[in-house]
């Protein structure tokens, strides 16, 4: 008896011991994972919700002549680019009005003629405002320069994203806001050449352009529909169709627009993925799946290494 | 003078092999856009917005280290320009009621970083690859990833300005969107594919890429503002990661503030406008802007 009760004090001792010891370890791993939460938390990037308010720095300089008597095209263009290209909305009939007064300048149009030219590879959005100007002018000269820069071959290989060559799209771009300058010089010669871009152009972005613009500046006439659709491509007659929203229209009359063209054009309900985890093609949006994982901390960035005047 | 030749060699050598790869590995960072830099002349470089969108938008020094993490003021680099374009999403447009498509709280929640009605949370990160212009990776666990590639840097590249980057921010966001709402898209990463025609060229009904949604049309004023996330599940109240970018590229150019630069607003209607020529099968998107040069 004296045994058994000793053997069954030793075993409950034991178990005791375990239990203990059971509890003990998970009061330290509990402290463990508290402390770990602690840590990230404290690394955490704590975040603002609403960011600093707004601010408005710089202030816009006064306008520049494009065309100015004391100046050489050479030197009044470009400072001329450098001021509509910054001004705001509020500036666009102040910009207009010093456009058309440079209108029949033979040597701001060539100059603005060469600085597209110079920028065409280098400087995508300055380059379309150089074209923006020129079309804006309807200069005889200006014309010519836009005719030629409508016709530039397109480049057959470059950079590929998505099956599309970057360098034509860039081109296409650029050779839109040409097109739309044609089509606002309102001569004869403009209109066929908008009229070729609109059937005959490689670029879809300038045809499609091309068939805007034209109906635009002949105010959306019966005539000018009449005149595209002998020219356009036969499965590009949607684009005479297609509504246009613009800044001045009240938003009833382009919704009923729209309104028309979306029954005529409609998209299929959109469907749901199949259930489970997804696929490796499933989780990207453009692209393939990345190789590498993340690291989690950051420090802020700073304004400066290299100061801005110092480059 | 042979032998200091050798040992200068030698030390050019183990320097180069040494360097960390990621040093030759950046975008074009000796220019910037027209478009950019008018935009960084409204700002002046304004560091208590840089130091918010850091945060906000979840980027890390480990990825942007080499690109203008430590050079924020120099907006020839890569971290410079995009947050660039966080201020053109935060501060640039007008939430005109009866015109804009959608209102800045639409486009801030789906650009920035946390978790929202509009998708789980991301961090962005840049690539050298010129094979994209953004990308959208889902991750579990974690933040899921949004890419930049150097097309949205390089400044001879049409999409390296504040406008069309901030578009991709929307385009790359909504795939986010998607992935939250276990939508099908298609399977051209995340879109639908096009199909190679007999004569090379390759196309799904109206459209050109490889790489096409459909155009869900609705009106202004279908969505109040705040709503962009929502959907009945049908054609009627749905968007596409191509639309969403367009209808915000609308806005830009169309219902910005009245400092927004013209390069910026010229720059979103081309973008715009090739959108809607080339990547939508139910016909192409409206036009917006206006075809006045000027």
């Amino acid at each position: 008896m004296r045994q058994d009760t000793l053997v069954r004090f030793a075993k409950g001792a034991e178990m005791d011991w375990n239990r203990d010891q059971l509890l003990r370890s998970c009061v330290v791993l509990v402290a463990v994972i508290g402390l770990g939460w602690r840590c990230l938390e404290a690394q955490e990037i704590s975040r603002t919700k609403s960011p600093p308010k707004a601010k408005v720095a710089g202030i816009l300089p006064s306008p520049t002549l494009l065309a100015d008597p004391n100046r050489s095209p050479g030197e009044s263009v470009p400072a001329f680019i450098d001021w509509a290209s910054r001004s705001g909305i509020g500036q666009r009939e102040e910009a207009r009005k010093i456009i058309a007064e440079a209108h029949s300048n033979l040597g701001v149009a060539q100059e603005l003629c060469r600085q597209i030219i110079a920028h065409q590879r280098t400087d995508f959005s300055r380059t379309l405002i150089e074209l923006s100007v020129l079309g804006e002018m309807r200069n005889e000269e200006g014309e010519e320069c836009l005719v030629k820069f409508l016709h530039q071959p397109f480049p057959m290989e470059g950079t590929v994203v998505n099956g599309e060559i970057v360098e034509q799209t860039t081109l296409g771009e650029l050779q839109s806001k040409a097109v739309d300058g044609l089509a606002y010089a309102g001569t004869k010669s403009g209109d066929r050449e908008v009229l070729w871009a609109a059937g005959s152009h490689p670029s879809r972005i300038v045809r499609a352009e091309a068939i805007n613009a034209y109906l635009w500046n002949h105010k959306d006439s019966v005539e000018a529909r009449t005149t595209l659709e002998r020219v356009v491509r036969p499965d590009e007659r949607i684009f005479v169709d297609r509504p246009r929203y613009q800044p001045t229209m009240r938003s009833e009359e382009f919704n009923e627009r729209l309104e028309a063209y979306a029954k005529e054009h409609p998209a299929p309900k959109p469907s749901k993925r199949a259930p489970g985890k997804f696929t490796p093609a499933q989780s990207v949006g453009d692209r393939p799946a990345p190789e590498t994982e993340r690291k989690p901390v950051s420090q802020p960035p700073q304004a400066q290494q290299i100061s801005k005047e110092a480059k | 003078m042979k032998r200091s030749a050798l040992y200068r060699s030698i030390a050019v050598i183990a320097l180069t092999l040494t360097l960390p790869v990621g040093v030759f590995g950046v975008c074009d960072q000796s220019s910037v856009s027209q478009a950019d830099s008018d935009l960084w002349a409204i700002h002046g470089c304004w560091q208590a917005f840089f130091l918010w969108q850091y945060q906000e938008y979840n980027l890390s020094s480990n990825d942007w280290g080499n690109r203008g993490w430590n050079d924020a003021c120099n907006d020839n680099l890569e971290y410079p320009k995009t947050w660039n374009a966080s201020y053109l999403v935060t501060y640039g447009l007008l939430d005109n009621n009866n015109q804009s498509f959608h209102g800045t709280t639409d486009y801030r929640q789906l650009a920035e970083a946390p978790d929202s009605d509009f998708k789980d949370s991301v961090y962005y990160d840049a690539t050298d690859s010129t094979g994209i212009f953004g990308s959208f990776t889902y991750h579990w666990p974690g933040d899921d990833e949004i890419t930049l590639s150097c097309n949205l840097f390089n400044a001879n590249v049409l999409n390296a300005n504040p406008a069309s980057r901030a578009g991709d921010f929307m385009h790359e966001g909504w795939h986010g969107w998607l992935t939250e709402g276990n939508w099908d898209n298609g399977s051209a990463g995340g879109h639908r594919p096009c199909n190679v025609n007999p004569d090379g060229s390759c196309t799904n009904g109206a459209c050109t890429v490889n790489g096409c949604d459909y155009f869900y049309f609705h009106g202004i004023g279908a969505y109040a503002f705040g709503a962009l996330y929502q959907t009945d599940g049908t054609a009627n109240r749905f968007h596409s990661p191509n639309q969403v970018q367009v209808e915000f590229l609308c806005d830009v150019s169309d219902q910005p503030q009245p400092w927004v630069p013209a390069s910026v607003r010229q720059v979103a209607a081309a973008d715009a406008a090739q959108r809607s020529a080339q990547r939508f099968i139910n016909g192409p998107g409206y036009t917006c802007g206006s075809p006045r040069p000027w």
